[in-house]
């Protein structure tokens, strides 16, 4: 055996590789000694050392990724869920959220469908079996009054027969395990004593208004908001409680989940007696326990340093009772320091470099809410704009995954900071967070992503000259972010700082495309700054085409509605734009509108009228002009009767009717 | 002799259709061809005619111009040496477009074209825009999970939309 042993291993020396042999060379010494030293000397007479690396195991999809990785995104496309074909493609971001909802009700079709007529999806084709493919029971299958039944309408989530059945069973004596009992109890307390399908939402809606009107009272430094009144709350004398009460010995479980339900449903003094009994009953509370009474904390008390004294103490009770805190306890405590005033501030960092020592990795929530204590909204900036970028720091490069509700919160938080803050740098980091690895998950529902975009985006108009904007404008608009009416206003205003106003007419564009056209503020504003200078022809003449576009969006629509009302600054820049590019005959249509809307033209506007009149020689044209000014009652006609005659040559006629209006004019003065 | 050849043709044929009458009782269905067959191909053929009926391009060319001038309608790799079930792609094939035919009523511009990558079973449809396109996406969203539940595996649908069903001639 020891000659057959030697044998292989003579085979494997030979075949094996340097670091084999290393490693053989301190085991065998006797045997690979011989080995070694002839085998040595080639790789010694070798100049550089060769180390082959270990075996990589690539996973099945290692390949798809890293083609993945090779794509960006298309900024010219529309977003995955739909279909790439211009008629189907939003333009406004009601259309996408349109879109994007009717497919997913489509899909609620179908799974109504496949559900309530299981027998004709049961055939399996797939190889492994797909089982989110396969249509799904809705209904409770266990019909008979026991355990197991009352076990299965647990995970079908129906709380209201299963708090039935565990009566019934009750009642018929059959004694359930406490387990099962905490399952349900659980489960109560989870969905606040009803059932979590939609189609209760109208009635519940009835009832909390009676239970809550004598809430919003009880809470003093908080009006009552309107999601408050669509929440539920935890009504007196539930189901949780009632089977709470019946059980002979409620293990720490069972206090656990009626705690965490109370705190959840806004009854949170309840929840701290319900801890006092589980005090005296000499029981030992769990993590998720003590993270909802930290959550209750803020509520029960009202001075700033009370509250953080009953969180110190829940915090003391925790490391007396040797529970290990969690992430969850480490936001939860930053949560409530936000509600503590100026106490939060002083105390974060402490807390923070507490659960670092026992190795609890703040999330983006934790930093959420740092950020939130000390960069208060509406709250003036004084001097702390290190925090943010030691935020920055701490977090740039690294990829999170979704570990806390509040993760969400976080890039919206950064980016209001910013915006206040005006923190170009910053901003631009936080943005290149969002692009390492899964951290685009975390930026919220489309509700969220949108506040986002738009908070950047009026951040980079604010800070930036108009090519970098235009440049990110480019890069966002419409595939990721639809902005609304005060973003594009934003946009004007940054165009007009840098003296590109010629870019107007394509901007004009996209807010009609974007469904803004009829927006009387951002309209008006944009004729403002069309009428305000004189460009060069060629401007002139594209400032003119949209203006006349602009026109046709006052005009009343298809169905005699009328989007925009005509002011007189409105009327007046139009004319004034089209006046600029020479274009007489529209803007002589526009001072008829004025008599239709009831309203004055400007002095200067009839100035300029004239100017341009004189300047294409037609005299009777100037007489129209007096005598629509005539009809305006205006104060200037006098002057502008004087200055037709001045300047233009009159035929008999034409003098007689100056000379009749003026004295009309001076009979009226 | 005229009246003879005719007399004996009129009997021969009497005969006969005394003949075929007793083969078209309810003992047997069997007819008798008198004339010769006309063996004519007419699968997937719009034959010409006064010229007002108009024509798309999958419609005009006839099977034997497919791959020549026309591509497949349906894609998939069962009909490759040593690879079977192309029968069950064929019924697959066949439901899916009288599942799209039916969902999307008179939407349909031509044929659908069912592409199948791996597990992945992709309809590319093209349609006429007679629904506003939210009605369109609920259709979308509606075939595909019911697709992908009736034959377990991902089903994606491609669409395209034309104004009007793309005439290619008149025949």
């Amino acid at each position: 055996m020891a000659s057959s042993c030697s044998q292989a291993l003579r085979h494997h020396v030979c075949k094996s590789n340097r670091i084999l042999r290393v490693y053989l060379q301190k085991s065998w010494p006797n045997r690979s000694f011989v080995l070694s030293s002839a085998a040595d000397q080639p790789a010694v007479s070798s100049p550089e050392e060769i180390v082959i690396p270990r075996k990589k195991t690539w996973s099945k999809e290692a390949v798809l990724q890293a083609l993945a990785s090779t794509v960006n995104r298309d900024p010219t496309a529309s977003d995955y869920r739909l279909q790439d074909d211009p008629y189907l493609t939003p333009k406004t971001s009601s259309e996408f959220k349109l879109f994007s909802l009717s497919q997913e009700s489509g899909k609620n079709a179908a799974k109504y469908f496949i559900n309530t007529y299981p027998k004709y999806f049961q055939k399996d084709y797939a190889q492994p079996h797909i089982p989110c493919l396969m249509p799904e029971t809705l209904e409770a299958q266990i019909e008979e009054v026991s355990e197991a039944a009352l076990i299965e309408r647990i995970q079908m989530r129906k709380v209201k027969a299963a708090v039935d059945l565990y009566d019934q069973l009750l009642q018929a004596g059959t004694s359930v395990s406490l387990d099962v009992t905490n399952q349900l109890l659980d489960l109560i307390c989870f969905y606040g004593d009803s059932d979590p399908a939609q189609e209760n939402v109208p009635e519940q809606r009835n009832e909390e208004t009676e239970d809550i009107q004598d809430e919003p009272q009880a809470k003093k430094g908080r009006a009552p908001k309107a999601n408050d009144l669509l929440k539920a709350t935890w009504k007196e004398n539930n189901n949780a409680e009632r089977i709470f009460a019946l059980l002979s010995e409620p293990n720490p479980h069972s206090y656990s989940a009626l705690i965490r339900g109370m705190v959840k449903y806004g009854a949170y003094s309840k929840a701290f007696s319900i801890y006092t009994d589980l005090l005296n009953n000499r029981l030992k509370a769990d993590v998720h326990t003590f993270n909802a009474l930290i959550t209750a904390a803020p509520e029960v008390k009202e001075k700033y340093n009370e509250k953080w004294e009953l969180i110190v103490d829940l915090l003391k009770q925790m490391a007396e009772q040797k529970v290990k805190p969690n992430l969850l306890t480490l936001n939860t405590v930053l949560k409530a320091l936000r509600r503590c005033g100026t106490l939060g501030k002083s105390q974060a960092f402490p807390v923070i470099s507490e659960m670092k020592a026992l190795s609890i990795e703040p999330s983006l929530a934790s930093y959420n809410h740092l950020l939130a204590i000390f960069y208060k909204p509406g709250a003036p900036i004084q001097g702390q704009t290190d925090i943010l970028q030691e935020v920055m720091n701490e977090v740039s490069g690294k990829s999170f995954t979704p570990q806390d509700p509040d993760d969400a919160q976080f890039f919206i938080t950064a980016l209001r900071i910013c915006l206040d803050t005006k923190d170009m740098e910053q901003a631009y980091r936080v943005h290149e967070l969002l692009g390492v690895g899964e951290n685009w998950r975390l930026l919220g529902n489309d509700f969220q992503q949108n506040i986002y975009h738009a908070r950047f985006f009026s951040l980079l108009c604010m800070m930036e000259n108009i090519d970098v904007v235009l440049k990110w404008y480019r890069d966002l608009v419409p595939s990721v972010y639809y902005p609304s009416s005060n973003v594009m206003r934003d946009l004007l205003q940054a165009l007009d700082t840098d003296n590109r106003l010629d870019l107007i007419p394509q901007i004009w564009k996209d807010i009609k495309q974007l469904g803004h056209g009829n927006r009387q503020k951002l309209v008006e504003e944009l004729l403002t700054l069309m009428a305000r200078e004189k460009h060069n022809q060629e401007v002139q003449e594209s400032l003119a085409e949209c203006a006349l576009d602009i026109k046709k969006m006052y005009d009343a629509g298809d169905r005699g509605k009328v989007m925009l009302s005509w002011t007189a600054t409105s009327l007046s820049d139009l004319t004034s734009v089209l006046l600029a590019a020479q274009r007489r005959q529209d803007a002589w249509e526009m001072l008829k509108l004025f008599k239709a809307h009831n309203r004055v033209p400007s002095e200067e506007l009839l100035n300029k009228f004239l100017t341009c009149i004189k300047d294409s020689g037609d005299v009777d044209q100037a007489v129209e002009l007096v005598q629509i000014t005539a009809g305006f009652c205006l104060p200037e006609t006098p002057k502008l009767i004087q200055r037709v005659q001045q300047e233009f040559e009159l035929s008999e006629q034409q003098k007689n009717i100056l000379s009749d209006l003026e004295l009309q004019t001076f009979n009226s003065d | 002799m005229c009246k003879n050849m005719a007399t004996s043709l009129v009997r021969q044929t009497k005969l006969l259709s005394i003949v075929t009458s007793q083969f078209n009782s309810a003992a047997c269905f069997r007819n008798i061809h008198c004339t010769a067959a006309c063996l004519k191909n007419r699968a997937a053929r719009i034959r010409v005619g006064k010229g007002d009926k108009s024509v798309t391009y999958e419609q005009a060319y006839h099977p034997h111009d497919i791959g020549h001038r026309k591509g497949w309608l349906s894609q998939h790799t069962s009909n490759l040496q040593g690879e079977d079930e192309a029968a069950e792609r064929v019924v697959e094939d066949v439901f899916i477009r009288r599942f799209m035919y039916g969902t999307f009523h008179n939407c349909l511009a031509d044929e659908v074209v069912i592409k199948r990558r791996g597990n992945l079973l992709v309809i590319c449809a093209m349609m006429i825009q007679k629904l506003l396109p939210s009605k369109f996406y609920f259709l979308i969203g509606y075939s595909e999970e019911l697709l992908s539940h009736f034959y377990k595996c991902p089903v994606k649908i491609e669409m395209q939309t034309v104004e009007e069903k793309v005439v290619y001639k008149y025949l």
